[in-house]
């Protein structure tokens, strides 16, 4: 069977416009996706069944049996952490929210790994944002800064940026410029019209320059700054000053670099400088295909978009203490529930020694890293696949994936959902 | 002579993230792209396995020559063989030094472990079905 403007699940760019074949339940051809749409797609690596493990022995265990002793280990702990969730619909995610409530836990969302200093920059100065339509019908610069879209967002330039033609930018090749701002000379960089290159830690200083510029205070700036000329800085400020509409695209390498939510700070307030002068605008490039979703579903319910503890039976936020990577690191969970992403791989090792420590209980289709760190695995549909639900794409706009067949392995919503049962039969609530 | 390690998303590491068992995505995370000119001052070649330590860890990698780095910069996909080196200190983000751990290397004749051996030395059991 033949499916049209099937919506990819693997990146923040949600691309709606995919074409798969499929033959029973087996996808066999995959059109208009990139390099990790057609892997995501074609792939077909899921665990068969729930595992558990008991000392240095795994073993197949009943998908009921499973459940339960999920729900015991979470009922017993005094502290659970249930982290991940950016790899999993909307409805599974608030189910994730209303099971750590009930539980007096901390969820968290893999933002803590990737945005969670955006979100602390955006809450301190707010979200000079739009949605990617706007960006691919009139932006005529556009700025990627510590991104690398051909690498993380392979189709982001090819449906909104450089090679995207717009209602107002008919000929984007040609009328759009790219600026790229890296560590690194990337096949990102390689594209641009003015590749910046900046000296690790360096991002902070650069971004302080460009607004003395862009404010009229050039002056100041006497030499190279973080390595970039100051030439080079006078010719960028210039250059989208001079934009009748400038779009800012900034990922990890802002995120992660020394200055964290204070560069992103500082990049969201040269975006206002820059609007005296014209239209201007800055987005993060999310990466996991719904973790602005994670950040939606968590705010609506907690008023807090990742981080969330429960402990003091109300919702609390602190970054910094109620993040997943500082209570990992300070052994402070006594559990943990893992639902659509990889601790294992992407945390510190630090934080993957105490999840081999405790009952950590992973729900994923797939083995991973995080499988040889926990006592129990439950295999799930995957949400574009085998299940449905709503997304929300890296600009904020709400997409609804589609389910292609019915699979063997229920949904994370349906799973979540029994383990949420069996806890509040407990909980008496 | 001390480097800075930067960490970040590879295309193929992207394609393998949901097959972390597949030797590809071995081998993919844990190269260590290096600038050419560093691989000769130390006598390495493409696929010399080295030991790479941080006050974090250390966790042996393959040498891999990248025009893309100036010298002494590294750079390591983002997974588990990076996270042997990256700390667990966030100064009150939430958010580790993923692009800029400081680290040293030397040659060694050690293996490059593989994803499951990894997660046994954080005191996981690895599984093999």
């Amino acid at each position: 069977m033949r499916v049209e403007d099937v919506v990819c699940t693997f990146c923040g760019c949600l691309c709606d416009d995919l074409v798969i074949e499929t033959d029973g339940k087996k996808i066999v051809g995959v059109e208009n996706g990139c390099t990790l749409a057609n892997e995501k797609f074609m792939g077909d690596h899921r665990l068969k069944s729930p595992i558990r493990r008991e000392g240095d022995r795994w073993s197949e265990v009943s998908l009921n049996d499973a459940i339960r002793e999920a729900a015991e280990i979470l009922l017993d702990a005094d502290r659970p952490l249930l982290y991940g969730w950016s790899g999993t619909h909307g409805e599974a995610q608030s189910v994730g929210v209303h099971l750590a409530e009930i539980l007096g836990g901390v969820i968290d969302n893999t933002s803590t790994v990737c945005h969670g200093p955006s979100i602390m920059a955006i809450q301190e100065v707010g979200h000079p944002g739009c949605t990617l339509g706007q960006v691919k019908n009139r932006a005529d610069v556009v700025l990627y800064w510590g991104a690398n879209p051909i690498e993380a967002h392979p189709r982001h330039l090819s449906r909104y940026t450089t090679y995207a033609d717009g209602f107002f930018v008919k000929n984007s090749f040609r009328e759009r410029k790219l600026v790229v701002v890296d560590v690194r000379e990337t096949e990102s960089a390689a594209l641009a019209d003015e590749f910046v290159r900046i000296e690790p830690g360096g991002d902070y200083a650069v971004l302080s320059a460009l607004r003395a510029i862009v404010r009229g205070r050039g002056e100041v700036i006497t030499g190279p700054v973080a390595g970039v000329s100051r030439e080079q800085l006078v010719r960028v400020a210039d250059l989208c000053m001079k934009a009748k509409f400038g779009a800012i695209f900034f990922g990890l390498g802002l995120t992660m670099s020394p200055g964290k939510n204070k560069n992103i700070r500082n990049a969201i307030e040269l975006t206002e400088e820059l609007n005296r002068h014209t239209k201007f605008t800055i987005s993060p490039m999310r990466g996991h295909w719904n973790v602005y979703g994670s950040n939606e579903v968590f705010c609506w319910i907690t008023g807090y978009p990742y981080a969330v503890d429960f402990a003091r039976g109300i919702a609390f936020y602190n970054p910094g203490e109620t993040t997943s990577v500082d209570i990992l690191r300070r052994e402070e969970c006594d559990a943990c529930l893992v639902v659509a992403s990889d601790p294992g791989a992407h945390f510190p090792r630090a934080c993957a020694e105490h999840l081999a420590r405790i009952p950590t209980i992973q729900i994923d289709p797939h083995v991973n890293a995080t499988t040889h760190l926990c006592r129990l695995q439950i295999p799930v549909a995957v949400t574009g696949i085998d299940a449905e639900g709503t997304a929300y794409r890296m600009d904020g706009v709400p997409i609804r994936t589609r389910k292609l067949f019915d699979g063997d392995h229920p949904s994370d919503t349906e799973i979540l959902e029994r383990i949420y049962a069996i806890v509040k039969e407990a909980k008496g609530a | 002579m001390t480097f800075v390690l930067i960490t970040g998303r590879t295309i193929v590491q992207g394609s393998y993230v949901e097959r972390k068992s597949h030797p590809d995505y071995h081998v993919e995370a844990s190269a260590l792209h290096m600038n050419p000119v560093d691989m000769l001052e130390h006598d390495l070649e493409e696929g010399s396995t080295v030991l790479v330590s941080s006050d974090a860890g250390k966790v042996v990698l393959q040498a891999r020559p990248s025009t893309l780095l100036q010298r002494g910069e590294l750079f390591v996909c983002l997974g588990p063989y990076a996270n042997h080196l990256v700390g667990p200190g966030t100064r009150g983000t939430g958010m580790p030094d993923f692009k800029t751990t400081a680290v040293t290397i030397e040659p060694t004749d050690d293996p490059v472990p593989g994803v499951a051996e990894l997660m046994r030395r954080c005191g996981g059991v690895p599984y093999e079905g």
